[in-house]
């Protein structure tokens, strides 16, 4: 009973631990669906949604969770801006190009932050801080529950605005043929800015749930978070955002459970690993069809 | 072979040795020199892995063949007693078997999965050497390392530079051969189309992992020469910047040609020492990541092509002014 | 072209005969004797991922080098009186900026004295620059013992200002032996003799691996009836330790250890209290006690531990207090912030840098590494053993007298606040269990 509630409760953290990987790989993947484009930068827009948040319950002391669509709102219009500046220009030039230029962004976002916020850790208290409600043999924080509700609900907003909305429709028309897409008269350029927009939105919820669940963040913080998404969108398949979702899923309890058994040293190798022996046995990754 | 370069190239590399083995005469300041040193080991390391980019597979963690280098030529020359100028090179072997292992996982993996794939090997590298290999790396803590000139020896930092400096020459010239062999035109033909290469009989497996075994073997001598120069090597050298700094040398001076992870470095420490003089601290990285972002877009092909993308630009000025008074606009 | 190597190859071994019969000459000259002004350089991490901690030491040694000049500076031998000038050098948190930082302070800026360093890792790859050129260097942030202990190279120039691991794992699990164990069995009724079951949770890395091997040797040295019921690491600037801490709750410890940066520290107190219930007494390194871990951690602080030498919140009473107020009020003028521990340590070695000078009456640096051997300075803001600064002959660290706070809910600041439990000299309340405090197993 005793030994069976510890695997609860890890596969429980597991389970959190994945709703952050989620939206940052859903993100990362709405934007390699339509520009086949790969951000490496993506968890600095993480970190930049934290730091939004932050600074507004800082300034306000709002519900963070409120702050959340605020937060969300201005990365959509940070990486509108980004897109046009820095990946639009190119476009097409060679997918090695977007790994260098991803670099760059770090270190403009990192310590640009650093500049702005300073480099010191910083922490977000959640109004719901301290309540705790059972579920089954487990007495969880009140904010956990939250965060896995708010996670399924931007998914099933996302699902919705992808297939019942005019724009919806055309980013996914965009990303299954962008020359079709061009030729029945979609704008691409505006659905690039868009989807790009709206997966550094995903990026900043991401970057706003770890901040209020308790966990320290400084400039650095989304390095790592970033390349493991990507890890997991290789893992689920590019571009499938169901195998997003599964492979977020499966990355949060591999690393948990890593931690528990190797120590927790192993905790960032143990997603590579995993990955390494994917891509040896499918190079196109386990739900990927298609190369990109 | 020497008469096909250009004459101007000829004169700028002659120049280029010997303002490098003038540097010591021309200052007394021994920071320029040990300054100096790091560079010339950034051009080695930059030049790994532009060639391993030449074959169109662009790794994210190049860091870890610098580390193996540095560990595997450490750990020979402490257990052995050899001097390091022997052990370089077998650090840098034991580099290039690895490479060729993940060399084999990569060999079937697209650009970014191979970004990935490298990338996560220089974590699990790391992680290897503090947790299971610490024994022998001395984990977190690190190892002291025998230094490639004894400080014992009189003038040993400028026997040093010099050390060094003959082996960067001797390692751009076995670069320069290289990419002139069959081998370098196979690895380009890879980069441009490798189906295409396939039809035309090359294989382009075998010539990926050649290409895999070279780059980590010159990253081990540049990661096994850095710290036989410091003295001193602890897991850090597997960080993330470490991996990340090589590339943007080389998009900066120009991917794909001899001098442009030379260019690129020289006038990459020149700007990071400058910018640190004026006493910025995060703004010096702010300022890399523009240049950076403003050298992909705007100059594609590094500085090496500034020259004539400034003749291309003031002839069509020319134009321009020509045309000018007939359209009358 | 083979030959053409040669020729280079052949050039390059003359150059450097010939350059280094100059560079000799070169080296055999006396640095300028003619300065107007005391050099101190300072290493410290501006950039990357200590840069946090090394800002607030470089911020530090300049309130020193004000306080310093505004007394009217140093006065030497020969009756000059010469100002400080502190020079900085930003060491990248990494070992070739480290090494680039402490050779343009020594052969460009030349200064006549290091203070600094943060990293022990980037620090012991300096080392053998400092060793090199035999500058005097006050190490004041690398907590590591092997910087003053490794043997393969000459280590005498550095002196080592600051406790190691070794220091505050043997004091932390001596409070631990003397007064938790006292408590807990009181509490229980448990017989004295009660094996006590302590947790450790440790960065991985060369600072938390020091701190747990520091616990496990004086618990076999002293032969301490302490077991360590759980042993959890995790790597550094971790912020999730849910899974770590489910396991040490699983091992009924009486209670837990954490070798972590506050950053990791807070976190994982609020973590272990909110999210895993493990309601025990949790026990932090010295370097947590700053005023951001009070914040990060709230109200789940309160009845932690936190062994200490320099404080945001309490100082031991005495001159201490008073000189430690002034630092602060003096640092908060110029930055608008408050000073960390780390800060405190290089203040006092821009101090220890100039005290050393004027004693040795030269900036002669082996004439200064002598002087500093058997130094005795009153102590400046942190409380020292027999309140002295002087360092040790075998290893040259100089001793802190620490402390053992424990932290108590403050309603008007909304978080907790330290109050001094040990040692009996410098305490000023007892140590309490909290009421909600769970023991690890009853029997």
């Amino acid at each position: 009973m005793e030994d069976l509630s510890i695997i609860l409760q890890i596969l429980f953290w597991g389970l959190y631990a994945g709703c952050i990987y989620i939206l940052l790989a859903t993100g990362l993947n709405l934007i390699f669906g339509v520009m086949k484009v790969v951000n490496f930068a993506h968890g600095e827009f993480l970190m930049v949604g934290a730091y939004i948040t932050f600074t507004v319950f800082l300034f306000t002391g709002f519900n963070p969770y409120v702050i959340l669509l605020l937060s969300m709102l201005a990365l959509v219009g940070i990486g509108a801006i980004v897109e046009r500046l820095c990946f639009r220009p190119i476009l097409g030039t060679g997918k090695l190009n977007e790994i260098f230029l991803s670099i760059g962004l770090i270190y403009i976002f990192q310590n640009g932050a650093a500049m702005i916020w300073g480099d010191a850790w910083q922490s977000v208290k959640s109004p719901y801080d301290g309540i705790s409600v059972p579920v089954g043999p487990l007495s969880v924080p009140l904010d956990y529950i939250i965060i896995m509700v708010v996670t399924a609900l931007i998914l099933c907003g996302l699902y919705l605005f992808l297939k019942k909305t005019t724009i919806g429709m055309q980013m996914q028309a965009t990303s299954q043929n962008r020359k079709g897409a061009m030729l029945v008269g979609i704008n691409v350029e505006r659905i690039d800015i868009i989807s790009f927009g709206l997966g550094c939105a995903l990026a900043a919820a991401a970057g706003t749930l770890w901040v209020v669940s308790g966990q320290v963040f400084n400039p650095y913080m989304g390095a790592i978070p970033a390349v493991k998404a990507f890890a997991i969108i290789i893992l689920g398949g590019l571009g499938s955002i169901p195998g997003a979702i599964i492979g977020g899923l499966l990355m949060g309890l591999a690393e948990n459970g890593a931690a528990f058994l190797l120590g927790g040293i192993w905790k960032d190798a143990v997603s590579f690993i995993v990955l390494i022996v994917v891509l040896v046995i499918r190079p196109t990754g386990l739900f990927g069809g298609k190369e990109g | 072979m020497l008469s096909n370069i250009p004459l101007s190239l000829r004169y700028a590399t002659a120049l280029a040795v010997i303002a490098a083995v003038a540097l010591p005469f021309l200052t007394d300041n021994m920071f320029i020199v040990n300054l100096a040193v790091l560079m010339l080991i950034a051009i080695i390391f930059a030049s790994a892995w532009n060639l391993l980019a030449c074959s169109g597979q662009g790794s994210l963690g190049h860091a870890a063949f610098f580390g193996i280098g540095a560990y595997a030529s450490t750990l020979v020359a402490v257990s052995l007693g050899i001097t390091p100028f022997i052990t370089i090179f077998i650090g840098a072997g034991v580099a290039a078997v690895i490479g060729i292992l993940i060399g084999l996982t990569c060999v079937r993996l697209k650009e970014w999965f191979l970004a990935m794939v490298t990338f996560g090997f220089a974590i699990i590298v790391q992680t290897l050497v503090v947790s299971v290999l610490a024994p022998m790396t001395g984990g977190w803590d690190g190892i002291p390392s025998p230094r490639l000139v004894s400080p014992a020896i009189p003038g040993y930092q400028l026997i040093e530079y010099y050390a060094i400096l003959l082996i960067t020459i001797a390692t751009i010239i076995a670069i320069w051969y290289i990419m002139r062999s069959k081998a370098g035109l196979a690895f380009l033909a890879i980069r441009e189309n490798e189906t295409e290469a396939r039809a035309a009989g090359i294989d382009p497996v075998r010539y990926r992992l050649l290409a895999f075994a070279i780059s980590a073997f010159i990253a081990g001598i540049a990661g096994a020469l850095q710290i036989h120069h410091i003295g001193y090597i602890t897991p850090e050298l597997f960080g993330v910047d470490n991996s990340f700094w090589p590339i943007t040398y080389v998009i900066l001076g120009g991917l794909g040609t001899i001098a442009g992870p030379i260019i690129g470095t020289v006038a990459l420490t020149v700007i990071w020492e400058g910018l640190k003089e004026t006493g910025m601290t995060f703004a010096r990285y702010v300022i890399i990541g523009i240049i950076l972002i403003l050298t992909i877009i705007f100059l594609p092909k590094g500085l090496v092509s500034l020259p004539e993308r400034l003749v291309e630009w003031m002839a069509r000025k020319k134009r321009k002014m020509e045309t000018h008074p007939l359209t009358g606009k | 072209m083979k030959y053409s190597v040669f020729i280079i190859a052949a050039l390059l071994i003359a150059a450097a005969c010939i350059a280094g019969c100059t560079q000799q000459q070169a080296s055999t000259q006396s640095p300028a004797a003619s300065q107007d002004t005391i050099k101190v350089g300072v290493i410290a991490s501006l950039t990357g991922p200590a840069s946090n901690v090394g800002t607030n030491m470089w911020q530090s040694a300049q309130v020193a080098g004000e306080k310093i000049n505004a007394a009217g500076g140093v006065t030497l031998k020969d009756g000059t009186t010469k100002q400080v000038k502190l020079i900085v050098g930003d060491d990248e948190s990494t070992q070739a900026g480290g090494q680039k930082a402490a050779t343009k302070l020594i052969t460009d800026d030349k200064v006549d004295i290091l203070v600094g360093g943060y990293s022990s890792a980037v620090t012991s790859a300096y080392e053998q620059t400092i060793a090199e050129y035999k500058v005097p260097y006050i190490v004041t942030g690398a907590s590591s013992p092997i910087i003053t202990h490794r043997t393969d190279i000459d280590t005498s120039y550095v002196f080592h200002h600051c406790p190691t691991t070794d220091t505050y794992g043997e004091y932390t699990t001596q409070f631990i032996d003397e007064v938790v164990r006292a408590a807990v069995n009181k509490k229980l009724g448990a017989p004295s003799d009660r094996p006590f079951r302590l947790a450790v949770l440790y960065q991985d890395t060369a600072f938390g691996k020091g701190v747990q091997t520091a616990v496990d040797n004086t618990i076999k040295t002293k032969n301490l009836n302490i077991v360590l019921v759980s042993q959890q690491s995790f790597k550094m600037g971790e912020s999730d330790f849910r899974t770590q801490l489910t396991a040490i709750k699983a091992a009924k410890p009486d209670a837990v250890y954490i070798g972590a940066f506050p950053n990791e520290g807070a976190p994982a107190i609020v973590q272990a209290r909110r999210d895993i219930g493990l309601n025990t007494i949790f026990l932090n390194v010295e370097n947590n006690d700053n005023a951001q871990f009070y914040k990060d951690v709230g109200q789940y602080g309160e009845g932690a531990v936190i062994e200490s030498r320099f404080s945001p919140y309490t100082a031991p009473a005495g001159a201490v207090a008073a000189a430690q107020d002034e630092f602060k009020q003096a640092y908060f003028k110029k930055f608008g912030t408050y000073p960390d521990m780390m800060g405190a340590s290089t203040y006092e070695g821009v101090f220890i840098a100039a005290e050393a000078i004027k004693q040795a009456g030269t900036t002669d640096k082996a004439t200064v590494r002598q002087t500093l051997t058997t130094m005795k300075m009153p102590q400046v803001i942190e409380a020292m053993k027999d309140s002295t600064i002087s360092f040790s002959s075998g290893f040259r660290e100089s001793s802190f007298d620490l402390w053992m706070e424990q932290l108590y809910p403050d309603a008007a600041a909304g978080e907790t606040r330290p109050k001094i439990v040990w040692p009996d000299n410098l305490k000023t309340t007892e140590f309490v269990l909290p009421s909600w405090y769970e023991a690890g197993s009853s029997a």
